[in-house]
């Protein structure tokens, strides 16, 4: 689905993610893990395209992608949240989610103006989606409230499923769960799941080691921009850099 | 719900329309009156056009004094030298301002809000210089441009009065234009880069070019305001086309409310009317924008709009809490 092959970003002097090779496989949610500043987003931003790589390739479903603009990325089958939250405050979240489909519609700004028949169907048919997709994560109720004014997991929830309604292939998680309370955690485990019978394939970065440990089938740990071990999450877990790396060394 | 909402929102709109056609018999059709009406027309869709650039996609311009000199001159030299019928010079001049403002986005949408504002005050200094000291003084420099009065096919606007109607038919066309294309695919890429414009081109918007549409669109508007001003007075001056003019756009615009379509009309009615009632200390124009402007920035960032919709929901709030206190009796 996804490899990185050799990827290096520098800013300036500054080696922010040093060779590093991932591979994300189909079907799968593939964990990425490691200490604040390791270089996580820095890679994420990376292999959606807000930074090409200094040095190294991007593949993803069999074509190389680095240096692709982010929009054009989307269109072929990668949808992503943000650390930060990134919504479109002012607008509903029904409006949300539409935005989030904006890749699968064919009417342009002609057939918008003069309301063509084909647009018409197709308004129709994003109300519709958008209405499946609420229900998917339960937002139904709030269809039509800003999203700046939900609470910070249903922000989460709602990131997710903009992501979601653009149909990807590939969802890319930058920390889904943090700021979310404990039983929004609990029913998180199961909405992973529920996105793997969709058959998207999931990269996430996330710091809730239970929840990484219980869901994920392969993780990647980066540190200091480099990858420091990798395999099933009981290797990883055990691995003493690893450990290491968390609890600040031993040396 | 929904649909009950919808038909209370067309019934507004229609009965603002009875309106706008009966403004003439409210004037007693005193020819003054209608002309300071016959402005409001030509403002109400220069408004609207920058709304869509700055209310709806997050741009802003200074410089839209520009579009309203190309959209003038424009259709005045098409109607002049080539011949062309003043409607139609009125219509290709618009669509000739809207390619120079995508030409003008094209690089212009890499820069962000402030570099932006200085990038179009630029091209509206530009844009009245050429008009200043034209080639061959086709524009006719200071001493001004004249033209014939707009007639659609043999039709003749000689009064205010017919003009205004022709206005409000126009303005009718371009706020349907403008709500077809906001409500829409369109409408929510534009938001989407005004609220937040890294997740937008994450969610698979392409910025730049909903940034040129954005532009094109605006400059459309704007140009088309710009030529029934001369279908209108039949007389274009440079010093019409200074940044003062950019101004007054955006005065009215964010004095009504942006990203709405009552704002715009708000905006250009009750600014308008206000000059107007202020002429005789015309030399402090710039003075009362400043003003105006520092009143809508700091007491009502939504404008008259944005006010009148705090004070519904305010209003609302309070009804249902109310109403909780009767049922927790």
């Amino acid at each position: 689905m996804l490899k990185t092959d050799g990827v290096t970003i520098r800013f300036g002097g500054l080696v922010a993610v040093n060779k590093v090779s991932i591979h994300v496989r189909k079907g799968q949610i593939t964990g990425l893990i490691g200490p604040n500043g390791a270089g996580k987003t820095t890679f994420f931003n990376c292999i959606s395209g807000v930074y090409k790589p200094s040095e190294g390739h991007v593949i993803f479903d069999g074509k190389e992608i680095e240096g692709m603009r982010p929009h054009k990325i989307n269109e072929i089958g990668m949808a992503r949240t943000y650390q930060v939250i990134n919504l479109f405050r002012k607008m509903t979240v029904q409006e949300n989610i539409m935005v989030g489909m904006h890749t699968r519609l064919k009417s342009n700004f002609w057939s918008d103006m003069l309301r063509l028949p084909k647009q018409r169907r197709e308004e129709k048919f994003v109300r519709e989606e958008t209405e499946k997709w609420m229900e998917f994560v339960g937002l139904q109720d709030m269809a039509d409230q800003q999203a700046g004014s939900l609470s910070y997991g249903k922000q989460r929830l709602l990131e997710i499923v903009r992501g979601l309604a653009s149909d990807p292939k590939l969802l890319l998680l930058d920390e889904p769960v943090a700021g979310m309370n404990s039983k929004e955690k609990e029913e998180f485990d199961a909405l992973l799941r529920r996105i793997l019978d969709l058959d998207v394939t999931i990269l996430m970065i996330e710091h809730d080691m239970k929840l990484v440990m219980g869901v994920c089938d392969y993780v990647y740990c980066l540190e200091h921009g480099t990858l420091l071990a990798q395999g099933v999450p009981e290797e990883v877990q055990n691995n003493p850099d690893v450990i290491a790396a968390y609890l600040g060394g031993d040396e | 719900m929904n649909n009950l909402i919808k038909s209370k929102k067309l019934l507004g709109c229609l009965i603002a329309i009875v309106i706008a056609f009966l403004v003439p018999t409210f004037l007693g059709g005193a020819s003054y009156l209608c002309l300071i009406a016959c402005f409001v027309t030509i403002y109400v869709i220069g408004a609207s056009g920058l709304d869509v650039l700055f209310g709806y996609s997050g741009q802003i311009s200074m410089g839209h004094a520009a579009f309203y000199a190309i959209g003038g001159y424009g259709a005045g030299l098409l109607n002049k030298y080539l011949g062309i019928p003043m409607i139609l010079a009125m219509i290709l001049a618009a669509a000739i301002a809207a390619l120079i403002g995508a030409l003008l986005a094209f690089p212009a949408s890499k820069l962000k809000f402030h570099f932006l504002s200085l990038a179009t005050i630029a091209f509206g200094e530009i844009v009245y210089q050429i008009v200043c000291h034209s080639p061959n003084r086709i524009t006719g420099d200071f001493n001004g441009f004249f033209s014939s009065k707009l007639d659609i096919f043999g039709l003749k606007l000689d009064t205010n009065v017919k003009f205004y109607y022709f206005g409000v038919i126009c303005v009718i066309l371009f706020l349907v234009i403008k709500q077809m294309i906001v409500k829409s695919g369109t409408g929510r890429a534009f938001v989407a880069i005004r609220e937040n414009t890294q997740a937008a081109e994450g969610m698979g918007v392409n910025v730049r070019k909903y940034k040129i549409i954005a532009f094109a669109v605006s400059a459309f508007f704007v140009a088309f305001a710009g030529a029934m001003y001369l279908g209108l007075v039949g007389y274009l001056h440079p010093d019409m086309y200074l940044q003062k003019q950019s101004v007054l756009f955006v005065t009215m615009m964010l004095f009504g409310g942006s990203a709405s379509l009552a704002g715009p009309i708000i905006g250009a009615v009750s600014i308008e009317v206000l000059l107007e009632g202020l002429r005789t200390f015309e030399e402090y124009q710039m003075l009362m924008y400043g003003v105006l402007l520092l009143i809508v920035i700091i007491a009502m960032p939504g404008g008259i709009v944005g006010a009148g919709r705090d004070i519904k929901s305010r209003f609302l709030r309070r009804k249902a809490l109310k109403q909780a206190g009767k049922e927790g009796q």
